[in-house]
């Protein structure tokens, strides 16, 4: 029976704690009597019977949704829409909970003698995945059968011919996605909803969609009156993307959603990486010898190397539930399976919140973390893993860890470097950045042709990675990064710092000596309950 | 001159000696007297006739000794597999039906040539593939005092009789299921004659419900092209091996039906080498699949004929992705 | 342009010396230069011609920036031969500062093309960014304290030389471009600084031809005054015709110059600065330009600036439709490329920088028509109908460039000095002089 995430008060006996620090380690001692540690729920156990529950979803669907077989028809039109490269993460191991449903859904529209059927990344403004991520997600036997004939391909949100406006919502928020998709008789969206943002009307209502409609929730208005986006109630972002669902569901556009969600087994039960998802005292002789192989063989090895050892981890999660049937019927249900898995409950807010970040996050699959992604995965993603209020008080500090290389994957993230290089250079104030700079990038043509014909990044996506941070940037006082590339963290406007014992001392001229502490013990992920 | 005496006996000899100077060699063995020479049988007598120690009858038991799969699993990597690399660069596809399962399986393949076995053996995925029995015609493998350690040895085989339904073979094979032995076999029963394949035979079926075990199904494409029956010298050619999802007999069908299944199965895994899954899918599900046994009751050019629709070219997408200009 | 607009005027009445000069009868030295005559008491940086020590500062160079000051054929003497007057127009003067400019290092270092051998002659005594006194003016128009200040246009042409009538370049006041500079009443110089006859600043005493004078105002420092002649390098190239944004690569004294000229003469041109280090960055910002940039970002920012597409998978190659014009203040192999690479097709590499011997793929400017233009020294300036020194008095006062020069030296430190002004850009300088207004020679 795994064990629920709790909450360690640490004392003189607590073991130095695990952070993750990129493609590294970092054990820390935190001050005993004012820290504490939050750990992630132990990884729930897996459905027995992955494609029993897929067939028992699609046959018994959720809220006023007909079974899947009977909204199949000979000569209807069919779009099979998928969650991109960011999800899961890392990514799993074969066979992809993706390859599994859609194989399910694909057999039961052959059976009912669908011909015309196209399967679509949903990636929005993520880069397009490359040939051999297509075969990882759907399979081979998917991708041989659709992608020569052209009816398996990325969404491209820059094509006017394949876009179709759909309309607006009451508050003027444009409504435009795949044509395809909104000219299909039934669009089937497969997710799969690592955490409580992902999922809902957000599946088709951004990752279907161009610009003209993101720019409405994608902004930094949304993203600070988000608290947090990972809670959809207290999210303008998921309210937004609910109005603009709405949209499409009186336009017409008929939606049958699969919502699927994954246990916390990032690292394995055994092997060599499953001590980092053991609680520190819990270590064994070979746990620790493990480790120090780890920590000791990777600081031998190049920066690249170490990369490429980490971004090869395919992930052993495993599927803890299969929703399907009307979008916000499964939405509910999927989200109570999340935070089933990642919601500890927490008493009260720190002065200085901690975080060790891993080496991955949603916009650097096969590719090369880089600052802005760093503050995003900091500021944007851990801080908002929270329900209630923040872990860390108003004007208190942030410190996290990872060593924030001056390093961009010119091929995935080009304009990503101009935004660090030129926009960072003269501002990091979200607001100004998104008035002075971000039509210029969203328009700029050569970002569209690499985001079209290449594996770029739209231009725009690093202004949405700047703005998701945005809330957790007006609420904190200081960030600090530990072992940081001291340029690149100035660059953000952050201060770096060698040691974590430096970062504390470097925080009590903003929260005083006895600053109490709280460290997200993530990845696995855990969403915090902070009351 | 004075001669010596020769004893009693050796005088016999002498005498004897002299008599083959006069008579042949024959008639000596002739005169040799019974406990020297097989006995001969009173007429109306039927002897008992002893077992013959090969054929079904071929003890493979040593051949699962730790040192005897030691030298298979070198047998099989270090020389089994870089020739059938060399000879028939085999396409894998959809080993990822077998990831949610573990234990022992059927494998159950269509077959067209002798390279079918190590092909096979070679391309199983681990961790069945040093822990798998060959079903193998015992009078064709087992048939004589050589063939049949080497077939042991080499392949993993176990004499299966094809022609007779035999207990022996049969139990034997559920044994080492029941030990946690895989179990690959050609439900065909011999290498097709004419490049169609023949109708499944039971054993596979049967072994499973007795064993409660799920059945693979296998289709193997191109080897006839390396060496069909009837040929002598392998040609190299490209060869696809396409796994199948494993398949478990329902409630209600014997051994028969469900055989039928796994033939239709493994027709509809061809019919997905030759175009691609969801075509196959499709016509799976308007019983449109073509049979593997070619078209019946046609003249027998005719048969041939449509063979050659069937060999599937190497299909290679000229374009993976609309042009996006 | 009526023709009586160009100020020939001014050289109106320098004597005619179609002759030699008039020696005064010393031995010739070693290398050929005729010895001034006059008692030894000059405290000079004389560079000699001496193969093995130029080998050697070839060597240093390469290793240590400046290095070639230690080893190589420069040497401080405290007992130079004091110059002689060649003639009528040639007044003594006694620098106060005198500048280290780049071709200065690029000597010293052994770094300079065999294109200058026939153009200097040895010994030379380096210097011709020098503010200095005029001796005995003997003018009505000196200071109340008798001081006369005035900057060196160093270049050596048709008047100095006493050629008549001058060539068609000096005729139309493009001293710079003077086709006699090897000929006439003088030993060959390009420019003083580098001709064995007339001394030069880094010294305590030289010589100068009337027609070189600028006088200084009184109200201009010493400092100011020094940067007269870089900024007037400056002005002359940044000739910009264009309104269109341009590129300032290299952001050292002659970098900022010319971004200081051209924000200055050519209010609202938007100008991007490549800089490599942070004081630079400063620098270039608070003199004019719009954008700077790291060199490894230059591509990307050209490439954003103009909303062009680019060749390059995500990092650039090249720019397909940059920039109109690129002033390269660095002169190395890869500036003058990674300039080609964000020119527009038509565009112009105005190279302001001494080049020397580079490598260059020129496919570029094949495809792209690209113009490649030096810009050397200074002269008459046609758009503006000004001598280009004019226009270099009025950018330094308005810009207020004296405070470029960000440190002085003695002569007698001067193996320091030229370490710094050759890691000038690192080490957070820009312009480095030398300080001769203490010299006790001097001063005597």
């Amino acid at each position: 029976m795994p064990r629920p995430g709790f909450v360690l008060e640490v004392d003189r006996s607590t073991p130095p704690i695990l952070f993750h620090h990129g493609e590294q380690f970092r054990l820390e001692k935190l001050p005993p009597g004012r820290s504490r540690v939050i750990y992630p729920a132990e990884p729930l156990e897996p459905l027995e019977d992955i494609e029993g529950a897929i067939r028992d979803a699609l046959l018994n669907p959720l809220g006023d949704s007909q079974p899947l077989p009977s909204l199949l028809k000979p000569g209807m039109k069919l779009t099979i829409a998928f969650d991109d490269i960011s999800l899961p993460l890392p990514p799993m191991k074969r066979p992809d909970v993706r390859q599994r449903v859609i194989e399910q859904v694909l057999d039961i529209a052959a059976a009912a003698g669908v011909d015309d059927v196209h399967i679509i990344a949903a990636l929005a403004l993520h880069r397009r995945m490359t040939e051999s991520e297509l075969r990882h997600a759907l399979g081979d036997r998917i991708y041989d059968a659709f992608a020569p004939h052209g009816a398996l391909y990325n969404h491209d949100a820059e094509d006017p011919d394949n876009l179709t406006f759909i309309g607006a919502t009451d508050r003027g928020e444009e409504v435009e996605i795949n044509k395809r998709a909104a000219e299909s008789d039934l669009l089937i969206y497969v997710n799969i909803n690592l955490v409580a943002m992902d999922g809902g009307w957000k599946s088709t209502a951004t990752g279907l969609s161009s610009y003209r409609s993101l720019r409405h929730h994608h902004n930094v208005q949304t993203m600070q009156h988000s608290r947090s986006f990972m809670d959809q109630h207290k999210s303008e972002l998921h309210s937004s993307n609910w109005r603009m669902g709405k949209v499409l569901r009186d336009s017409g556009v008929k939606v049958f959603q699969i919502e699927t969600t994954l246990n916390n087994d990032v690292f394995g039960q055994d092997g060599p990486m499953s001590v980092l998802q053991k609680r520190e005292w819990e270590w064994g002789t070979r746990d620790r010898l493990a480790f120090l192989a780890m920590k000791k063989g990777l600081d031998k090895l190049s920066p690249k190397a170490r990369r490429q050892i980490f971004h090869s981890w395919k992930a052993p999660h495993n599927v803890t539930s299969v929703q399907a049937g009307e979008v916000e019927a499964v939405h509910e249900r999927t989200t109570s399976h999340v935070y089933e898995q990642h919601l500890v409950p927490i008493e009260g807010q720190a002065d200085i919140l901690t975080m060790g970040l891993p080496y991955i996050c949603p916009y650097n699959v096969n590719s090369i973390m880089n600052p802005i992604l760093v503050m995003c995965l900091g500021l944007g993603y851990f801080f908002n893993l929270y329900r209630g209020q923040p872990l860390v008080r108003e004007g208190g500090v942030v410190i996290m860890s990872h060593p924030t290389p001056w390093e961009f994957h010119p091929v995935h993230h080009p304009s990503y470097i101009d935004f660090f290089e030129q926009v960072l250079a003269d501002t990091t104030d979200p607001k100004v950045i998104e008035d002075r700079y971000e039509k210029q990038f969203a328009e700029d043509e050569w970002y569209r042709h690499l985001y079209r014909t290449s594996y770029a990044y739209h231009g725009v996506h690093p202004f949405y990675m700047w703005y998701w941070g945005a809330h957790g940037m007006q609420h904190v006082g200081r960030t600090i990064i530990v072992g940081g590339d001291t340029r690149a963290v100035r660059r953000m406007g952050f201060m770096p710092a060698s040691t974590l014992q430096d970062a504390l001392e470097m925080a009590t001229d903003v929260v005083g000596r006895d600053a109490t502490i709280t460290h997200v013990h993530n990845p696995p992920i855990l969403m915090a309950d902070v009351t | 001159m004075a001669r010596t005496r020769l004893p009693v006996n050796g005088r016999t000899l002498a005498q004897l000696a002299a008599a083959t100077t006069k008579t042949s060699a024959a008639s000596v063995v002739r005169r040799v007297p019974f406990p020297y020479r097989p006995p001969t049988v009173p007429a109306g007598v039927e002897p008992k006739r002893p077992e013959p120690k090969t054929g079904g009858n071929y003890d493979t038991e040593w051949a699962r000794s730790y040192p005897a799969r030691l030298a298979r699993v070198l047998l099989v990597e270090g020389l089994v597999r870089p020739a059938v690399e060399l000879l028939a660069a085999p396409t894998i596809k959809g080993v990822d039906r077998l990831l949610d399962t573990d234990g022992p399986l059927i494998f159950a393949a269509n077959h067209h040539s002798h390279v079918d076995t190590p092909l096979l053996l070679s391309t199983l995925p681990e961790p069945w593939r040093h822990r798998i029995i060959i079903g193998a015609a015992a009078d064709y493998f087992f048939g004589s005092r050589l063939t049949a350690p080497v077939s042991a040895l080499v392949i993993g085989a176990i004499p299966i009789e094809r022609s007779r339904v035999s207990r022996k073979s049969s139990d034997d094979a559920a044994a080492l299921i029941d030990e946690g032995w895989s179990f690959l076999i050609f439900p065909e029963g011999g290498r097709s004659p004419d490049g169609w394949g023949q109708p499944f035979r039971g054993g596979a079926a049967y072994l499973s419900l007795r064993c409660n075990v799920p059945v693979v199904p296998i289709h193997v494409e191109g080897t006839s092209r390396i060496m069909r029956k009837g040929s002598k010298v392998p040609k190299p050619a490209p060869t696809t091996i396409t796994f199948g999802t494993p398949m478990w007999p329902t409630d209600d069908e014997d051994s028969r039906k469900f055989a039928a299944r796994i033939e239709a199965a493994v027709g509809q895994l061809a019919d997905e080498t030759a175009t691609d899954w969801w075509t196959a899918r499709r016509r799976a599900h308007r019983n449109e699949t073509p049979s593997l046994q070619g078209p019946g009751s046609v003249g027998a050019w005719r048969r041939t004929w449509s063979l050659g629709d069937r060999s599937p070219k190497r299909r290679r997408a000229k374009r993976a992705w609309p042009d996006l200009g | 342009m009526p023709e009586t607009a160009r100020p020939t005027a001014r050289f109106v009445g320098v004597p005619n010396r179609a002759g030699r000069r008039v020696g005064t009868g010393a031995p010739a030295g070693p290398d050929g230069c005729e010895r001034a005559g006059g008692d030894g008491r000059v405290k000079a940086l004389v560079f000699e011609r001496k193969p093995a020590k130029y080998a050697a500062a070839m060597a240093a160079g390469k290793l240590v920036p400046g290095g070639g000051a230690k080893v190589g054929p420069l040497r401080l003497r405290g007992d130079h031969d004091v110059p002689d007057l060649p003639g009528p127009g040639w007044h003594y003067v006694k620098p106060r500062l005198a500048g280290i400019c780049g071709s200065d290092l690029a000597t010293i270092d052994g770094r300079s093309s065999r294109y200058f051998e026939p153009i200097v002659s040895f010994p030379f005594v380096p210097g011709h960014e020098v503010v200095a006194d005029l001796v005995d003016p003997g003018d009505p128009k000196a200071e109340p304290d008798g001081s006369y200040r005035v900057v060196l246009e160093p270049v050596l042409g048709c008047v100095t030389r006493g050629i008549e009538p001058v060539c068609r370049f000096c005729e139309r006041g493009d001293l710079g471009n003077c086709v006699n500079i090897a000929f006439g009443g003088i030993e060959p110089g390009l420019q003083t600084g580098y001709c064995c006859e007339t001394g030069g600043g880094w010294s305590t005493l030289m010589i100068a031809h009337e027609s070189q004078l600028h006088r200084v105002p009184a109200d201009m420092s010493d400092e100011s005054a020094v940067m007269i002649e870089p900024a007037a390098c400056a002005v002359h190239a940044a000739d910009a015709t264009l309104s269109e944004p341009v590129v300032v690569l290299g952001a050292g004294t002659l970098g900022l110059l010319t971004i200081a000229a051209l924000a200055h003469f050519h209010p609202g041109l938007e100008i991007m600065a490549v800089v490599k280090h942070p004081e630079q960055r400063r620098l270039a910002k608070l003199l004019g330009a719009h954008f700077v940039v790291e060199p490894s970002e230059l591509r990307r920012g050209v490439r954003r600036w103009m909303g062009s597409m680019a060749f390059g998978d995500g990092s650039i190659d090249n720019v397909t439709d940059g920039v109109s014009r690129v002033y390269d203040c660095v002169g190395s192999s890869d500036s003058v490329q990674t300039a080609m690479s964000v020119l527009a097709p038509g565009g112009e590499l105005r190279l302001i920088g001494m080049a020397g011997n580079v490598e260059l793929d020129l496919t570029p400017l094949w495809h792209k028509e690209i113009n490649l233009r030096g810009a050397y020294a200074y002269g008459y300036e046609d758009r503006f109908e000004r001598r280009t020194f004019d226009m270099a008095f009025e950018l330094v006062q308005a810009k207020d460039l004296g405070r470029l020069v960000s440190a002085t030296y003695p002569l007698s430190r001067y193996e320091e000095a030229i370490g710094h002004a050759a890691t000038a850009g690192a080490r957070g300088a820009v312009k480095v002089a030398f300080d001769l207004r203490d010299e006790k020679e001097r001063n005597r």
